[in-house]
């Protein structure tokens, strides 16, 4: 094993070799390498006892019950909070049950009101102004018309010839 | 087809964080598992920010804060890390903000009293010595000392990879760092205390 000093792995070496978290080949191969190195052995050392140094503090239970209470408040309390800031616009959101069961009903029935109006309007009424009639005339229907009138003239002029005079 | 994708997401992130496929059911609205989530992590969030901050009561009001946040952001919450990480980067930044705005001075001050800290495990032996307890209390406040004199990333740094074993990898996505530089905090932070602490062996 080459100097991890001067190859420059020390950091995660002696962290794991500290931790005793290297597993057992890389411990073994390791510690072969302190036997002969007193660098390398004099910081893992050093390493080791910071790792066991900080064992030392230990921290106590949390109080959970009290904990938990206080933190359960604040989630109560910041729901109400929020509560208050939408209570405003509740009824078109919060109430899906109605919204989903409204909605189509008030479609159904402004459609039959629709359906009545459409039915009970007056007959009489005109339903489009002449000029829109007089307007959807196609220029061949006209030619058709002049073309009636004419032989129509022609026809009461051949009847009155042909009629014995009085 | 997308329930089967779900469902595969699901299976997925279990394999992955078990914690993760616990705060997709809080998003889910299930309050169960955000008991089971804050049951999991009260303890490790409360300790952490006490050895961040060295103040119990602050540490306890940020850790209140951090489980207000996880879930203030239930509706929003995508598993693309593990929980931890997010839980741990939540509170890391709410304790460095609060260092920043001296929320801790006050229990810098009272360092020595005990009485406003967190109770400190008592040594193995039920019945210490005077003489024990005294050694015992003498290098747990040289510990905290140690610690408290390291710069916050460092300290941070330090206190994830030692206290709740978190690998390199966890511990830059927590700092938003590279692991390289995770491991450059770590090699100075443990450097500072072992010229602080080395004796103690």
């Amino acid at each position: 094993m080459r100097c991890p000093i001067e190859t420059g792995e020390s950091t995660e070496l002696f962290l794991a070799y500290g931790a005793r978290k290297l597993g057992a080949e890389g411990t073994v191969a390791f510690e072969r390498h302190l036997k002969v190195c007193p660098a390398c052995s004099e910081l893992a050392a050093l390493q080791r006892a910071v790792w066991d140094a900080l064992d030392v503090w230990e921290i106590g239970p949390v109080a959970a019950a009290e904990f938990d209470r206080r933190l359960f408040q604040r989630m109560e309390k910041e729901g109400s909070w929020w509560d208050r800031v939408i209570r405003p616009f509740r009824p078109l959101w919060v109430r899906p049950l109605l919204v989903r069961q409204g909605l189509p009903a008030a479609a159904a029935a402004g459609l039959l009101i629709f359906g009545a109006v459409w039915l009970q309007r007056p007959a009489g009424l005109p339903q489009t102004p002449v000029s829109t009639q007089v307007n959807v005339v196609a220029p061949d229907q006209a030619d058709h018309t002049l073309e009636e009138m004419e032989l129509m003239r022609e026809f009461n002029g051949v009847v009155q010839a042909a009629e014995p005079k009085l | 087809m997308p329930e089967r994708v779900k469902s595969d997401v699901g299976t997925v992130v279990a394999a992955l964080d078990y914690d993760a496929e616990l705060m997709l059911r809080v998003k889910e609205g299930d309050g169960a598992s955000f008991g089971v989530l804050l049951e999991k992590y009260r303890s490790p969030v409360v300790h952490f920010l006490y050895r961040m901050i060295q103040n119990g009561p602050v540490a306890e009001e940020l850790a209140q804060e951090v489980f207000l946040r996880v879930y203030r952001s239930r509706s929003t919450y995508e598993p693309t890390a593990k929980f931890t990480t997010w839980l741990f980067r939540i509170a890391t930044h709410l304790a460095l903000n609060a260092l920043r705005d001296g929320k801790n001075e006050k229990g810098q001050e009272r360092l020595d009293d005990d009485s406003s800290d967190l109770p400190v495990r008592q040594v193995p032996d039920s019945r210490p010595s005077v003489e024990q307890d005294m050694v015992y209390q003498a290098r747990l406040e040289e510990v905290r000392r140690a610690v408290a004199t390291l710069p916050e990333k460092q300290r941070a740094a330090v206190l994830m990879h030692k206290y709740e074993e978190m690998e390199y990898s966890q511990i830059a996505k927590v700092l938003s760092c590279s692991e390289s530089a995770v491991k450059s905090l770590l090699f100075r932070a443990y450097e500072t205390l072992r010229a602080r602490l080395a004796h103690m062996a």
